[in-house]
């Protein structure tokens, strides 16, 4: 044997002939080439759509206090205690099961987080936190000339709209 | 002792096997991410009607029958379902009642979501 020439094979056996290996590849290929095809499909219609924050349960809680708050409500001051009525801010005085009112802040200025504060005669009552949830942002909202409903949205991190409701309060005394 | 490589037809019957492990494995994810897509999907179609229902419930009995059969409320959210139609109808089941119903077709027509309400005529207010 020749240094550096490779060794001869045992009697009987031998490798792939270009043919035998092209036509593997080929058959794996078109079947990776497939796979391939139906992810980035998928995945391309995944990012249409917005992330479903409604899956999570805190939003849905948040979502159900905040529309029995609203249905609820009378008017909406436009200041309580130190917080004022604005976009991260919406505060409401609602009508309670044994006929008072409440003075009822929900506060979305911490992100990631929401905020239920409800007074009772200056005093504060009741205290609900929801963490992970999305920025939440408040907006008033008119329906035929009726400005008294509110109308609450989130935007997920790539800007898709992926909550909107809108709530209005239920007529009192009539 | 005797050595020789794989035939021909054993690489391919194992890339065979391979190839139907992948694909079942495959097919599973597809199949769970298109029935969460669908869930995203009614999540916010539901969303648009329940707004939509908002509006409707505070427009006069008298003028339900005259309002738009297309949507009135806006319909941002449902842009990734574009294109999609919206409609309702307003039907009289019976007197002094009306049954509001609003649909969302996407997907050409494949997939919907409708929502029905029933209107009372109170004698002036709405009925919330």
């Amino acid at each position: 044997m020749v240094n550096g020439a490779p060794a001869p094979s045992p009697a009987g056996s031998r490798g792939f002939t270009l043919i035998e290996v092209v036509v593997c590849l080929a058959l794996f290929g078109t079947f990776l080439l497939i796979i391939t095809m139906l992810t980035r499909e998928m995945n391309g219609y995944e990012k249409r759509l917005p992330v479903n924050f409604m899956a999570h349960p805190q939003v849905g809680a948040a979502l159900s206090r905040l529309r029995r708050d609203v249905l609820d409500s009378t008017n909406y001051p436009d200041t309580y205690d130190a917080y004022s009525q604005g976009p991260k801010t919406l505060i409401l005085v609602a009508v309670q099961p044994s006929g008072y009112t409440e003075n009822i802040v929900w506060d979305f200025t911490v992100p990631n987080e929401v905020r239920r504060r409800a007074y009772s005669v200056g005093n504060m009552t009741s205290e609900w936190v929801a963490h992970g949830v999305p920025s939440f942002m408040v907006k008033d909202f008119e329906i035929e000339a009726h400005p008294d409903s509110v109308r609450i949205q989130a935007y997920d991190k790539t800007g898709g709209l992926a909550v909107d409701q809108i709530f209005q309060p239920r007529r009192h005394g009539q | 002792m005797r050595q020789r490589g794989f035939t021909l037809i054993e690489v391919l019957f194992a890339l065979l096997i391979l190839a139907i492990v992948i694909t079942t494995t495959l097919l599973v994810f597809v199949d769970r991410t298109r029935r969460l897509q669908q869930a995203t999907e009614t999540i916010l179609a539901y969303q648009a009607l329940s707004n939509e229902a908002e509006v409707r419930r505070r427009i006069d009995f008298s003028q339900l029958d005259n309002a738009s059969i297309s949507f009135i409320s806006d319909t941002k959210i449902l842009t990734p379902l574009q294109p999609y139609q919206t409609y309702v109808t307003v039907a009289d089941t019976q007197p002094n009642l009306k049954n509001v119903t609003m649909v969302i077709r996407w997907k050409n027509g494949q997939r919907s979501a409708r929502l029905s309400m029933i209107r009372a005529d109170t004698g002036g207010t709405n009925l919330w």
